[in-house]
C-alpha cells in the first residue's frame, strides 16, 4: 500500500455547517408501478421524466412555488443544461453530483450565499434501457478505471469490486457468510412493511444461503435491484426553511474523506475496507454536530451491496472493528433492533435510486410519516455512503 | 459463441500502457519503476504517485506474489469467460495489486497469504495473459 503521511484523524477542518439548512420538500415516482410496466417491456419515462415527475412531488410536499428556487444541481444521469431546461429554472448558482455530493454541495452554497433554496433533482431510467454495471459495455469506465481495467481477466462487474472486498474482509475480521446474510434478511424485513419498496416478500436466513452465487461470495440477495425511477429534495438556508415548513429536517453535519491511492487495483477496498477514510469523515460528522454514534436512532448506509453495511457499522463508530458480524448476528439492525438500519429496505429491496431515496427516507423518518416501519421519537438519522473512494457522513436532524 | 471463437477483451489501452503489453507478449512482464524513490507502478501512468518523478523505467518483474482476495463468477458477462471462472486480487513483490486469474487450480478457503507466481496463459483466440499459479 501507498504510503500515506498525514494520521488522518489529525487531520480535522471545521466545517461550520451545523444546521446551516433543512430539507423542507421531498419527492419521488412510483417505481413499484413502473418496475411492473417495465418487466412489461415499456419504457413509462426517460431519466429527464422520471426526474421531473419527483420534482413535481417535491414541490408539492414543500408547498411552494419553482419561482422559489434559485439553486439547481442535477443528478449524474440527466445533463445539467437539459434538465435545468425541462424544469424551466435559470438558478444563480448549479451543479452536477450524485446523491450525497449534491447534499453536500448544496449546503456549502446555502451556506456560502450563493443560493437559498436549491432543488436537487435526479432521474434514471436504468431498467428499461438495460444499462449495464458489468460485462464488455459496464458504465462508468470512463470516470474509474477499475471498472474497465481489469477486463482481459473478466473482471468487470461492479458486483466483482465488492466481491473481492467482502472476501478478504471475511479473511481479515473472521466475518461468515451467515452474518452476511443478516443484511438482507434484515432489510427485507423492513421492506416488507413498506409499500414504497419493490421486494417486500419477508426471506431467511436459509432462503439468503440457498441461493445462487453471482460473483461468489456474494449471493443474489446480496445485490441492489437495477429499477427505474426519479427522487427530488428540496433544501432551504435554515431560517428560511423555518418559514417554508413546521417540519423542516436540518442537515446537522457532513464530513467527507477520500482514499484514491491505488483505487484502480482497488488497493483502498482490498486492504482498508475504506476504514481510515469512513473513520475520518465520521470524526467531522461528529464534531461539527456535536453528536456520535449513541445519539442516532437510524442509520441509512449506501448499499449497492450488502457489504457496505458491515463496514459502516465498524468505520462509522458504531461498533468495534471486527465487531460487526457479532452485531448483526444479534439481529440489531432489522426490525425492532437496536440500530434500524436502512428502514425503507435500502437498495437491496426498495429501490436502487444510488442513495438519493435515502436521503428521502431520512427526512420521513424524522417527520414521523413512515407508518408501519416508523421508527418511534426518531431524531437524528445517520446517512453514510463509501462509492468510488469517496466516504461520507451525513447527520439529519429535527 | 463458441468459446475457441470469443475474442477475449482488449485491454484498456492507454498512452502508457503499450510497453506494458509488449513485455507481456515476449513473457517478460514489465512495469514502470521510478527511477527517483523506487516505487512500482501498476496501471503504467505519467508519473510516479508517490513522488511526482517523471523519470519512469520499464524493470522486469519477479513473478512472485502473494494472493490477497479472490473471488468466482457465477454469471456470463463476457464470451471469452464462460462460468464458473476465477479472479485473484495479487500483491506482488514488488509492491502493486494486480487483478488476475489463478490458474491450474480454483481458489478457495486456504487462498489468501498463498504464494504465486507468475505465468502466461494463450487465450484461445491466442491472446498472451499474464496470470498466476500456486507457486
Amino acid at each position: 500500500m501507498s504510503q500515506n503521511t498525514t494520521p488522518r484523524a489529525a487531520r480535522h477542518p471545521s466545517p461550520r455547517n451545523k444546521r446551516a439548512a433543512a430539507v423542507v420538500g421531498v419527492g419521488h415516482t412510483d417505481w413499484v408501478e413502473d418496475w411492473k410496466r417495465c418487466r412489461n417491456g415499456e419504457r413509462p419515462n426517460d431519466s429527464y421524466g422520471y426526474g421531473l415527475g419527483a420534482f413535481r412531488n417535491a414541490l408539492a410536499d414543500a408547498k411552494i412555488s419553482r419561482d422559489e428556487v434559485d439553486g439547481l444541481i442535477a443528478g449524474p444521469t440527466t445533463a445539467y443544461e437539459r434538465l435545468g431546461e425541462l424544469a424551466g429554472i435559470d438558478p444563480r448558482w448549479g451543479g452536477q453530483a450524485d446523491a450525497v455530493l449534491a447534499v453536500s454541495q448544496a449546503v456549502m452554497a446555502i451556506e456560502a450565499g450563493y443560493a437559498e433554496v436549491v432543488a436537487l433533482i435526479y432521474g434514471n431510467d436504468q431498467r428499461s434501457v438495460g444499462t449495464q454495471y458489468g460485462g464488455p459495455d459496464a458504465m462508468g469506465g470512463g470516470a474509474f478505471l477499475s471498472y474497465v481495467y481489469h477486463s482481459p481477466w473478466g473482471f468487470t462487474s461492479q458486483g466483482a469490486l465488492y466481491a473481492l472486498t467482502l472476501q478478504s474482509y471475511k479473511h481479515a475480521r473472521g466475518f461468515t457468510e451467515a452474518e452476511m446474510g443478516e443484511v438482507s434478511v434484515a432489510q427485507r424485513g423492513w421492506s416488507s412493511m413498506n409499500p414504497n419498496a419493490i421486494m417486500r416478500k419477508p426471506i431467511t436466513l436459509d432462503d439468503y444461503l440457498g441461493s445462487a452465487f453471482v460473483c461468489e461470495p456474494l449471493h443474489l440477495f446480496d445485490y441492489c435491484l437495477i429499477n427505474d425511477g426519479g427522487v427530488a429534495l428540496i433544501i432551504a438556508e435554515a431560517e428560511r426553511a423555518k418559514r417554508m415548513t413546521d417540519r423542516p429536517v436540518f442537515i446537522e453535519g457532513v464530513g467527507r474523506s477520500d482514499l484514491n491511492r491505488g483505487a484502480t487495483s482497488l488497493e483502498p477496498r482490498i486492504d482498508q475496507f475504506y476504514l481510515p477514510a469512513q473513520q475520518e469523515a465520521a470524526a467531522q460528522s461528529y464534531a461539527v454536530s456535536g453528536l456520535g454514534p449513541r445519539d442516532m436512532d437510524i442509520l441509512q448506509v449506501y448499499d449497492s451491496f450488502s457489504v457496505h453495511v458491515p463496514l459502516a457499522l465498524e468505520g462509522y463508530g458504531y461498533c468495534g472493528i471486527g465487531e460487526a458480524g457479532k452485531f448483526l448476528r444479534e439481529s440489531r439492525i432489522g426490525p425492532g433492533g437496536k440500530l434500524p438500519t436502512n428502514t425503507s429496505g435500502g437498495h437491496l429491496s426498495e429501490t436502487y435510486m444510488q442513495g438519493w431515496a435515502h436521503q428521502i427516507e431520512c427526512v420521513r423518518q424524522l417527520r414521523g410519516e413512515c407508518g408501519e416501519r416508523q421508527v418511534q421519537n426518531a431524531r437524528h438519522v445517520h446517512y453514510t455512503s463509501d462509492v468510488a473512494g469517496k466516504c461520507f457522513s451525513v447527520i439529519y436532524g429535527r | 459463441m463458441n468459446v475457441i471463437d470469443a475474442k477475449s477483451p482488449r485491454p484498456v489501452m492507454g498512452l502508457y500502457d503499450q510497453p506494458l503489453w509488449e513485455s507481456v507478449n515476449a513473457r517478460g512482464m514489465k512495469l514502470q519503476r521510478c527511477a527517483g524513490c523506487g516505487n512500482w507502478l501498476y496501471p503504467p501512468g505519467p508519473s510516479c504517485p508517490s513522488c511526482l518523478s517523471c523519470e519512469l523505467v520499464w524493470t522486469p518483474l519477479s513473478g512472485r506474489g502473494r494472493i490477497v482476495s479472490w473471488v468466482v463468477f457465477h454469471r456470463h458477462y463476457l464470451p471469452a469467460y464462460p462460468p464458473p471462472y476465477n479472479a485473484v486480487a495479487v500483491r506482488l513483490e514488488e509492491g502493486p495489486t494486480m487483478i488476475s486469474n489463478l490458474e491450474g487450480a480454483m481458489p478457495g478457503e486456504d487462498s489468501i497469504g498463498r504464494a504465486v507466481r507468475l505465468v502466461y496463459a494463450t487465450m484461445p483466440d491466442g491472446m498472451i495473459l499474464p496470470r498466476w499459479a500456486l507457486a
